[in-house]
């Protein structure tokens, strides 16, 4: 074989070979990465997050608190046919002040309401089936809706609580047809969570009446702490300590568990 | 020039082998896409990606997981004109005539190759990609080599003697006597002139072109039979990435697309903005795919306007788009609104990030029957259904997803292995 035949061959079956040796490297190391991936700490798409229910700012280890025990220990998540919880329940759950109780609930100011009723009554006006309906569309990315009812100190306390339960009862039964209108009604007991605090726990201030989307025409300005409200249309009920505890708070709750 | 140019080709075609053959781990790598070769290793969108995810890169794509690349054929044929081309070199004027015939045929193989896929790329891409540019400026180099070697089995080699014109070295006919060649001048120089003889290249046989065309198709298609050889077995692969728990969304809230030849229930999570969705929409729009897809899209903008999974909007604007398909949808232009934003979303991508009200002044000018929906509690609360939808499915916050019936194609089946997992979990989208 003449001398350049010899080398071109000799070169060809080297570049050849050694093309189909590096191809033949490059997946074997693919096939073993394939078979054994890295940890999946270390794999970026175990830094993809899943969707999920809204986690906002104020869902706080204490919010979160509250919100576990109403959803847990309250019968909501379960097949419990208990239904919501009552005073002593936060009690035991809520080693909180009063005051601090119902700051857990302040951030919820854009997303709430507070539905209003009559002295020793139950029954929801047109207003506050308009603001449960409202307040039930804006649902976004929350998983929890939140009815906290209360009754003002006139009375007994007995009287009073039973009146909270039945007046948190009226704004579920409202929720429960709104959602079966939006066919949402399977998954209802699921989302709503109930407290019924009476009159001895964590009662509102009046200062809530000029910040917080109420039911019934309140005075129109907010008021300042500390100063008297401002009058209301002429059909206005007066915001007192009072009447802005003869209420039920809604809101969607923005937390995840 | 035949040597280099191989050189060179064999280089731009292992470092395109490398970056599909890295891919087949089915991870998310970069591709290297420079004229220099080895550098410009990028990971995000670039035409050298663009092209490896393209129908175009790869031969059997339905038959294995990302199919044969082209690109092992061309580095088994530039291997082999390495060493053709080194042949020629040390051969020279030995080299016979059927040889470089052979070789300059030869040379017109990856000269045609190169041609087909820079049009490709031209029309169907719309983009080049610098590694495949490099290796079509070899192959053209590689043909001029061709050229070169073929005008050389013409030529006669050494010094030539015209005839009519007999004349010693060193005459010309201005000076039919050169000084040196003068008796006088005798002594200067050596008087003795070379006996002028034309040495054309060897004939040779046929046996040589041959030989020549049945080594470089073996070493053309040595690489992909290795390739082909060695490839992981994919088929459990494909249907571990889970499965649609909530099939449907009860307040029909979801986005039916019309297309031509439905056969096969299909469901996508689709950003007007993410450039990911756009590329993959493309790809099945080119494949033929889309329109046998009976197709509901769920969109699902990675903007936090409106998508509360993220902190921070990824796509700012894309919130607006997502209300506009939806808008679009009551109209029957659903498809329409989505394709245009495709379609502009380089611009609108860049007009979100400056402002987001100029998005929907575009929408607007565009669709102007879309103005008055696209803000309503309605259309809000429909996106909003469908981003509960996907949070009752717990999909993963990333586009495009494809669900075929109620299984996820995996998201590292939607580019290379495309064709692969269509086959296995739909054929009839195939046909």
């Amino acid at each position: 074989m003449k001398p350049p035949v010899a080398i071109a061959a000799l070169v060809g079956v080297a570049m050849v070979g050694g093309s189909a040796l590096f191809v033949e490297q490059q997946v074997r190391a693919s096939k073993e990465r394939l078979e054994n991936p890295k940890p999946a700490d270390d794999a970026p798409e175990a830094k993809v997050a899943v969707a999920d229910h809204t986690e906002a700012d104020y869902c706080t280890p204490k919010f979160k608190e509250v919100l576990a025990r109403v959803v847990l220990a309250c019968g909501l998540s379960g097949a419990d046919s208990r239904r919501g919880c009552e005073p002593v329940d936060v009690r035991s759950f809520s080693s909180i002040s009063d005051e601090d109780f119902n700051a857990l609930f302040e951030p919820l100011v854009d997303r709430g309401g507070i539905v209003l009723f009559d002295d020793n009554s139950d029954v929801l006006d047109d207003g506050a089936k308009k603001l449960i309906e409202e307040k039930w569309a804006e649902r976004k990315g929350a998983r929890y809706f939140f009815i906290v009812a209360r009754a003002s100190k006139t009375g007994a306390a007995g009287y009073n609580e039973a009146l909270s339960q039945r007046r948190a009862n009226s704004s579920f039964f409202h929720l429960e047809s709104t959602a079966k209108e939006k066919k949402e009604e399977g998954s209802i007991d699921k989302m709503v969570g109930m407290l019924w605090l009476g009159s001895q726990y964590a009662q509102l201030s009046k200062d809530y009446c000029g910040t917080w989307s109420l039911s019934r025409g309140l005075p129109a300005q907010p008021t300042v702490k500390g100063q008297p409200a401002k009058p209301g249309p002429k059909n206005a009920h007066a915001c007192t300590d009072e009447a802005i505890n003869r209420s039920a708070f809604i809101s969607w709750v923005d937390c995840r568990l | 020039m035949g040597a280099l140019a191989s050189l060179l080709g064999a280089i731009f075609a292992g470092l395109s082998t490398h970056d599909y053959a890295q891919h087949l781990d089915r991870q998310l790598h970069g591709t290297h896409c420079s004229f220099i070769p080895g550098l410009g290793e990028a990971t995000g969108e670039n035409p050298c990606t663009a092209a490896m995810y393209s129908p175009y890169s790869a031969l059997l794509k339905d038959k294995m997981w990302g199919g044969i690349p082209i690109s092992l054929f061309a580095l088994g044929a530039f291997a082999f004109f390495f060493a053709a081309s080194l042949y020629l070199l040390l051969a020279r004027e030995n080299a016979s005539k059927r040889f470089r015939i052979g070789y300059f045929v030869a040379t017109l193989g990856p000269f045609a190759a190169s041609i087909l896929m820079f049009i490709i790329s031209l029309v169907k891409l719309g983009e080049l990609c610098k590694l495949c540019v490099g290796i079509y400026v070899a192959s053209i180099a590689l043909f001029v080599a061709g050229i070169l070697a073929l005008m050389g089995s013409r030529q006669a080699f050494g010094r030539v003697a015209r005839p009519g014109q007999p004349r010693s070295a060193d005459s010309t006919a201005l000076d039919p006597q050169p000084w040196h060649q003068n008796e006088k001048n005798s002594r200067a120089l050596p008087t003795k002139v070379d006996t002028v003889t034309p040495v054309s290249a060897p004939t040779g046989s046929w046996a040589a072109p041959v030989f020549l065309f049945a080594t470089l198709g073996i070493a053309t298609a040595l690489p992909a039979i290795v390739y082909a050889g060695s490839l992981p077995d994919y088929s459990s692969k494909i249907v571990e990435c889970g499965k649609l728990t909530v099939r449907t969304e009860k307040h029909n809230a979801l986005v039916k697309i019309t297309t031509t030849n439905p056969k096969q229930q299909a469901l996508t999570f689709e950003d007007p903005l993410c450039p990911t969705c756009k590329a993959f929409h493309d790809r099945l729009v080119s494949e033929g795919i889309y329109e046998n897809l009976d197709l509901t899209v769920a969109v699902f903008p990675l903007d936090s306007e409106c998508n509360w999974m993220l902190k921070r909007p990824m796509h700012p604007g894309a919130c607006v788009l997502a209300r506009a398909v939806l808008c679009g949808d009551k109209d029957g232009k659903a498809r329409q609104v989505l394709e245009w934003s495709y379609k502009n979303q380089k611009e609108l991508a860049e007009a979100g990030k400056a402002d987001v009200a100029d998005v929907r002044a575009r929408v607007v000018k565009k669709f102007p029957e879309l103005d008055a929906c696209l803000d309503t509690k309605e259309t809000k609360a429909r996106l909003d259904n469908i981003l509960r939808f996907a949070v009752e499915n717990k999909i993963r916050v990333s586009t495009p997803q494809l669900f075929l019936g109620d299984t996820r194609v995996c998201d590292e089946d939607t580019d290379m292995g495309l064709s692969y997992t269509l086959q296995r979990l739909a054929p009839s989208v195939k046909k």
